[in-house]
C-alpha cells in the first residue's frame, strides 16, 4: 500500500498513463503497419484511392482471391534470392562481432588498466573517429579498393565495418573494465595468476554482461549499416539492407516495392527475437556501465 | 617462512618521490606494521613487496633471493586488500580454493586445505554463499581465508580493517593477531590507525612523506618518539607539543613554565608530554591558564588549554568540574617531558 506522501495525484497518473499509451502507439505504429501491409498487394498498401484499402485489402482480394497474400515474401526470398543477402548479412555480422569483440575486450582491458597518459589520448581519438559519419571514410576507401581489386568482397566490408565499429567497442568495453576494481586483478595475480590468466579467469566472468551488451551493439551497427555495404559490395554480394534499398530503387516494375516491404519485415524480425533473448544481459550490462560499482 | 629485507628501496614517478630510500630488515615470523598518514608511501612500499609496483631503485630480498624482477605470482606471498578483492562469481569455498587451483596444488589436497582455512576464519556457515550475500566482516574473513589457505612466505595486509565498523574492527583485529601467532608467518601490515599498529605489531615503522620516521616496538615508539611527527601521530590523544624557549634548565612558553630540565640544550625547543602523565593541581602548577574546553570521555575528563598556537590537553578524573574560561593549573614534572628541537623536529636526548 502506498502512503499518502508517495501517492501521485490522479490527474498526474492519468496524464502519465495516456502519454505512455500514445507514445507506445506512435512508436509501434510503423512496425505494425508495415507488418500488416506486407501481406497485401502494392495497389492496397500504396493505395491512391483510399488508405483504408491497406487495412482491408480490397485489391488484394480482387487480385489474389484472399485478403492476405504471401506474394511479396515469395518474390523477395525466392525470385530475387533474398536468402543470399540474409546469408551475407549473417557472415558479415558474425565476423564483425567476433573481430571487434576480441580486439575490444583485449584493448579495452589494456587501456582500462594502463597508467600511461597516452591511453587517454588514444580513447579520445577513438571517440573522434566514432563521431565521423561512416560515409566520409568510405569515399576514401573506394579508389584503393578498386586499384587493389578488393572492391565488392564480403571480407573487405568486414574489415571496414570493424574499423568503424572498433572505436565504439573499445570505448564501451574500456568503461566497463574501468568499473571493475583493480584489486580484483591484483588479488588474482598475487594468488598465482599471470596477467592473462587474471583476465581470463577472474575479469571475463565478471564482464559477461558488458561483453554481451557491447557485442549486441556492434552486431546492430553491422546489421543496420547502409553507407558502407551499399558502396563497397557488388550486386551478388549484397547484404540485406542495400538489397532492400535496391528493391525500392527500381520502382518501374510492379511488385518490387512489395518485395522491399516484405524484406523489411524479414530483416526486422530477427532483431526482435535477439533483443528479447538478451534483454536481461543488456539491462544489467547497461546499468553496470552507468553506475560506478 | 622467511626474512624480508628492503635495501635502499626508492619509488619515483617522474619527479614525484613516493618512497625515499627505504631500508628495513624484517625478521622471520615478525609482525611488522607500516604506519603513517595517507599518501606517506606505506601502501606503495607494500605493493612493491607484492610486485604490483615496480621498484625504481634498490633491492627487495625475500628469503635469500632478490625478487625485484619476479612477477607477483612467483614471489610466494599472499595479500589481503582493503576492498577485499573477492571474486564475485565464485562461492566462499571456491574463492578460498582459487589460489590452490591456479597454483596447481594436487586436487586431492584442496578440500582439506580449504576446510582448514574455513575453520580458522569461522566461515563454515557461509561456505556456499557468494560474496554479495555476505556482510563486510564476513567478506573480510573470506579474504583472510584466501590468504592463509596455502602457506606463503609472507602475508601482506593493506588496511584490511578500514572498511569495517568500529566494533567489528576490534574483534577482527584480535582474530588477525591470533591467526598470525598460530601460523607464524612473517607479516607486513599497512594501516593509518595507530591503535591497530600498537595492538598488533611486534615492530612499527612510522612513515611520513615517503621516509621512515622511526622503527621500533610499540612501547619504544610510544615512550621515546624520535621526532615531533611521531609524537603527534602516536597515542590517543596525541602527545601535547608546546613551543617555547629553554634556558638553564627552565622551559618557558605562553602559559607554561617547567623547571628542572637538563641544562645542556638551549634555544627554541618544543616541549612534549602525554595527556595521561600530567595532572590537575590547585596551586603551583607548571601550566596556569584559562581553560579552553572540558570534554567528558566516560572514564575520564579531558581538560584543554590554548597555549600559544597549540591546544594542550590532559586527562583528569571524571568528577572534575570547571567552567570554560576559569584559570586551571596543571602539574607537568620535568620527568614526563620530552624535548624536541623546534627547527628540525628531532628529539633531544635527555
Amino acid at each position: 500500500m502506498s502512503s499518502k506522501a508517495t501517492r501521485q495525484p490522479p490527474t498526474i497518473r492519468i496524464m502519465a498513463t495516456s502519454f505512455l499509451v500514445i507514445w507506445l502507439l506512435v512508436a509501434a505504429f510503423p512496425f505494425l503497419w508495415t507488418l500488416w501491409g506486407s501481406f497485401k498487394v502494392e495497389g492496397d498498401f500504396f493505395s491512391k484511392a483510399n488508405w483504408a484499402n491497406a487495412l482491408f485489402g480490397t485489391l488484394t482480394q480482387a487480385e489474389t482471391g484472399g485478403s492476405f497474400t504471401g506474394a511479396g515474401y515469395e518474390g523477395a526470398w525466392v525470385q530475387e534470392e533474398f536468402w543470399r543477402a540474409a546469408l551475407n548479412t549473417t557472415i558479415v555480422c558474425v565476423f564483425v562481432v567476433t573481430v571487434s569483440l576480441t580486439c575490444g575486450t583485449l584493448g579495452g582491458y589494456a587501456l582500462a588498466r594502463s597508467t600511461h597518459r597516452y591511453a587517454f589520448w588514444f580513447l579520445l581519438f577513438a571517440l573522434m573517429f566514432r563521431a565521423m559519419p561512416p560515409i566520409t571514410l568510405v569515399s576514401g576507401y573506394l579508389l584503393p579498393f578498386f586499384e587493389w581489386n578488393l572492391w565488392g568482397h564480403l571480407y573487405t566490408t568486414v574489415i571496414v565495418l570493424v574499423a568503424i565499429n572498433q572505436p565504439f567497442t573499445l570505448w564501451m568495453l574500456h568503461s566497463f573494465f574501468k568499473n571493475i576494481p583493480k584489486d580484483l586483478d591484483e588479488s588474482a595475480m598475487v594468488d598465482g595468476c599471470t596477467r592473462f590468466q587474471a583476465f581470463r579467469h577472474v575479469i571475463i566472468p565478471v564482464m559477461w554482461p558488458g561483453v554481451i551488451t557491447t557485442g549486441l551493439f556492434s552486431f546492430l551497427l553491422a546489421y543496420n549499416d547502409f553507407a558502407v555495404t551499399t558502396m563497397l559490395l557488388s550486386k551478388e554480394n549484397q547484404t540485406m539492407i542495400p538489397k532492400i534499398a535496391s528493391f525500392l530503387g527500381t520502382t518501374q516494375t510492379k511488385g518490387n516495392v512489395m518485395f522491399a516491404v516484405s524484406a523489411v519485415v524479414s530483416a526486422t524480425a530477427p532483431l526482435f527475437v535477439m533483443v528479447m533473448f538478451f534483454q536481461r544481459q543488456i539491462v544489467s550490462g547497461l546499468t553496470a556501465g552507468a553506475v560506478k560499482g | 617462512m622467511a626474512r624480508l629485507q628492503l635495501k635502499n628501496v626508492n619509488k619515483r614517478w617522474g619527479s614525484f618521490v613516493g618512497v625515499d630510500n627505504f631500508n628495513l630488515d624484517i625478521a622471520d615470523e615478525e609482525f611488522l606494521v607500516l604506519l603513517g598518514p595517507s599518501g606517506c608511501g606505506k601502501s606503495t612500499t607494500m605493493r612493491m613487496i607484492a610486485g604490483l609496483e615496480d621498484v625504481t631503485d634498490g633491492e627487495i630480498i625475500l628469503g635469500d633471493r632478490v625478487v625485484n624482477d619476479l612477477e607477483p605470482k612467483d614471489r610466494d606471498i599472499s595479500m589481503v586488500f582493503q576492498s577485499y578483492g573477492l571474486y564475485p562469481n565464485l562461492t566462499v569455498y571456491e574463492n578460498i580454493r582459487f589460489p590452490l587451483r591456479v597454483r596447481k596444488v594436487p586436487k586431492e589436497k584442496h578440500d582439506e586445505m580449504v576446510m582448514k582455512a574455513i575453520h580458522m576464519t569461522e566461515l563454515e556457515d557461509f561456505m556456499h554463499r557468494r560474496p554479495a550475500e555476505l556482510s563486510g566482516g564476513q567478506r573480510q574473513r573470506v579474504a583472510l581465508g584466501r590468504a592463509i589457505v596455502r602457506k606463503p612466505t609472507v602475508f601482506l595486509m593493506d588496511e584490511p580493517l578500514s572498511n569495517l565498523d568500529a566494533k567489528l574492527r576490534v574483534s577482527t583485529r584480535a582474530q588477525i593477531k591470533n591467526l598470525q601467532s598460530k601460523l607464524k608467518t612473517t607479516t607486513v601490515y599497512v594501516t593509518h590507525d595507530q591503535i591497530e599498529a600498537m595492538t598488533l605489531a611486534d615492530r612499527v615503522v612510522v612513515m611520513n612523506a615517503g621516509k621512515i620516521q622511526q622503527v621500533g616496538t610499540p612501547t619504544d615508539i610510544y615512550d621515546m618518539p624520535a621526532n615531533t611527527f611521531v609524537a603527534s601521530f602516536i597515542g590517543s590523544p596525541a602527545m601535547n607539543l608546546v613551543e617555547g624557549a629553554l634556558e638553564g634548565g627552565t622551559f618557558t612558553g605562553e602559559g607554561i613554565r617547567v623547571e628542572g630540565l637538563p641544562t645542556g640544550p638551549s634555544g627554541n625547543i618544543t616541549l612534549g608530554f602525554r595527556a595521561e602523565d600530567a595532572e590537575i593541581v590547585d596551586t603551583g602548577g607548571q601550566i596556569s591558564a584559562p581553560m579552553y574546553s572540558i570534554e567528558l570521555l566516560g572514564e575520564a575528563s579531558m581538560i584543554t588549554w590554548r597555549l600559544g598556537g597549540a591546544l594542550v590537553s590532559i586527562k583528569t578524573n571524571k568528577e572534575y568540574r570547571a567552567e570554560i574560561g576559569d584559570v586551571v593549573q596543571a602539574s607537568i614534572p620535568a620527568s614526563i617531558c620530552h624535548l624536541f628541537d623546534t627547527a628540525s623536529g628531532e628529539r633531544i636526548a635527555l
